[in-house]
């Protein structure tokens, strides 16, 4: 008689998921927050898809507030997914990095 | 890392440059030191300062040897992400219990590779660039961090477990716990440092808008290793043209609780505004202020440097700051050189110069009372400036009260030698002493 396969709950739980358990998961304020900045990181994406741009301009084109554009734009430059490039008008331009 | 012991010499509460001066002072003469630090990184405020005044060093390449000596010191055993909880005197030593908080990895296998942090899919403020910069929940404090360890902030940790996939050394450590642990020592040496007044402290200032910020906020801006990589404006990253500091913005004002003078703010106003006429050319910099006050050794002349170099000091005191369409800012202004009158200007970024406060508060970890300036009191003032209320207490750097680098160092060194003298007077060894061989 073959051995039955054990089931999902007789495995045993990934250290990764004792302390998920243990905290309760995440709280429904840091979902909304992740789930915000990845939204905010798309549509930053997309714009400079198009091509060089400002603060001010990314911030027209996303429709969001320049001041969160901004710590979203340096938090992407901090992981190398972001450069910046020359002035224009007082203002830096930037860029995605070559594929 | 070997465990903590349950005996030394001295524990030196805080690794900021005062704390780290003590304990190697201490650990040069020969004695056994716990430098216990409650951030995942020594280094205190100084690391993460661009220059320091009047010599324009760069401070993290003067900060970095010292916390580099402490660590490895053979005599000073290192104790980051570690909070004291109680200090208990015990005869003429204390009894210290201390609670090391988890990094959640294996801090002997942990090489600092950064992997865990390029894997990590959240970013949240930077508390070491003032919230102005990222980090990951997951994360190395920053480039100069000693230890080069990371750790995981759970409050922000999203459990996807990405971490643990990429590590290279199988570090990441889930179920770690917090460790109450005991130790008994024969001196403490309080040095727990500064902050600066909260910028909500004076609401006309506008300390909440973007493009106000405080003195320590501009120190990362200016830094090579900063947030923006250079000067820019957090509001919509323009390159500030026009930039203001208002003085005694958070310092000598009993509405806001701090009557004292912070001592360090119109130096470090200077060297901030001197650097951003060469950061920036052609950038106007204009200092609203009291009166200077630049007291040390070569500042004055450092004073006449900024001038001469085209920062454009202002008598006058700023009753308030607002913010235009544009996110630039309009100070209005009471001009104390030109019979009081009243002027409006526009800049582009203004810079509130807080004072100093107390980091820390002994209330409920250690018998000893704090001033009432909330610094901790010092009795004898003039002929034993580390004494605090408790014999065998000492306290070093801006703890005690407001001042520069100089003096937090000088002081710190004085600390370490009452402890000495303290511990010598008493006979206290932590362990037993090595036999001289003649």
């Amino acid at each position: 008689m073959p051995e039955s396969t054990p089931s999902k709950a007789d495995k045993p739980k990934r250290a990764i998921e004792v302390l998920r358990e243990r905290h309760g998961g995440m709280s429904k304020e840091l979902k909304e927050y992740f789930n915000e900045q990845q939204k905010i990181y798309k549509a930053l994406r997309a714009a400079l898809k198009n091509g060089p741009r400002t603060v001010p301009e990314l911030a027209k084109d996303c429709n969001l507030p320049a001041p969160a554009v901004m710590w979203h734009l340096m938090a992407l430059r901090r992981y190398g997914q972001v450069l910046d490039g020359p002035e224009e008008n007082g203002y830096l331009l930037y860029t995605l990095p070559r594929a | 890392m070997a465990d903590i012991r349950d005996r030394y010499d001295a524990l030196v509460i805080g690794g900021g440059i005062a704390g780290m001066q003590a304990a190697l002072d201490l650990g040069e003469q020969g004695f056994e030191v716990l430098l216990v630090e409650r951030t995942p990184s020594i280094g205190g405020v100084m690391v993460g300062l661009n220059k320091v005044f009047p010599t324009l060093d760069c401070s993290s390449c003067i900060c970095t040897p010292r916390m580099a000596e402490s660590a490895h010191h053979p005599r000073i055993r290192l104790q980051t992400y570690t909070e004291v909880r109680q200090v208990e005197p015990v005869g003429t030593g204390f009894r210290v219990e201390l609670e090391c908080k988890p990094r959640y990895l294996n801090e002997d296998t942990c090489i600092g590779c950064d992997e865990c942090e390029l894997a990590c899919p959240i970013e949240v403020p930077h508390e070491f660039d003032y919230g102005l910069g990222a980090r990951r929940a997951i994360y190395i404090p920053h480039g100069n961090a000693i230890p080069q360890k990371a750790v995981l902030d759970l409050e922000h940790c999203i459990f996807c477990g990405k971490c643990e996939k990429v590590c290279p050394t199988s570090c990441i450590d889930f179920t770690a716990e917090a460790k109450q642990v005991r130790v008994d020592v024969g001196t403490v040496i309080v040095a727990t440092g500064l902050e600066i007044l909260p910028m909500d402290k004076k609401p006309e200032y506008g300390g909440m808008l973007p493009n106000v910020m405080s003195p320590l906020a501009m120190e990362r801006i200016q830094s090579s290793n900063g947030p923006y990589g250079r000067v820019l404006r957090p509001a919509d990253g323009k390159i500030p043209r026009s930039i203001a500091y208002i003085q005694c913005a958070g310092s000598r004002d009993r509405s806001i609780g701090v009557p004292y003078c912070s001592r360090v703010c119109c130096m470090y106003a200077l060297k901030q505004a001197l650097l951003l006429r060469h950061y920036i050319h052609g950038v106007e910099v204009a200092l609203y202020y009291m009166d200077i006050r630049a007291f040390g050794k070569g500042y004055e002349q450092f004073y006449r440097r900024a001038v001469a170099e085209g920062v454009n000091v202002i008598k006058g005191k700023v009753a308030r700051v607002t913010q235009a369409d544009n996110f630039d800012l309009i100070l209005r202004v009471e001009l104390l050189d030109e019979g009081g009158r009243v002027d409006e200007h526009r800049y582009d970024l203004v810079v509130l110069s807080q004072g100093l406060i107390a980091a820390w508060h002994p209330d409920g970890v250690i018998d000893i009372e704090d001033a009432d300036d909330g610094f901790i009191h010092t009795p004898e003032i003039k002929l034993n400036p580390s004494f605090t209320t408790m014999p065998g207490v000492f306290v070093g750097g801006v703890a005690a009260g407001p001042k520069d680098i100089p003096d937090a160092i000088v002081e710190a060194g004085e600390a370490a030698m009452a402890a000495a003298n303290y511990l010598k007077r008493y006979r206290w060894r932590s362990s037993k002493p090595v036999a001289a061989v003649a």
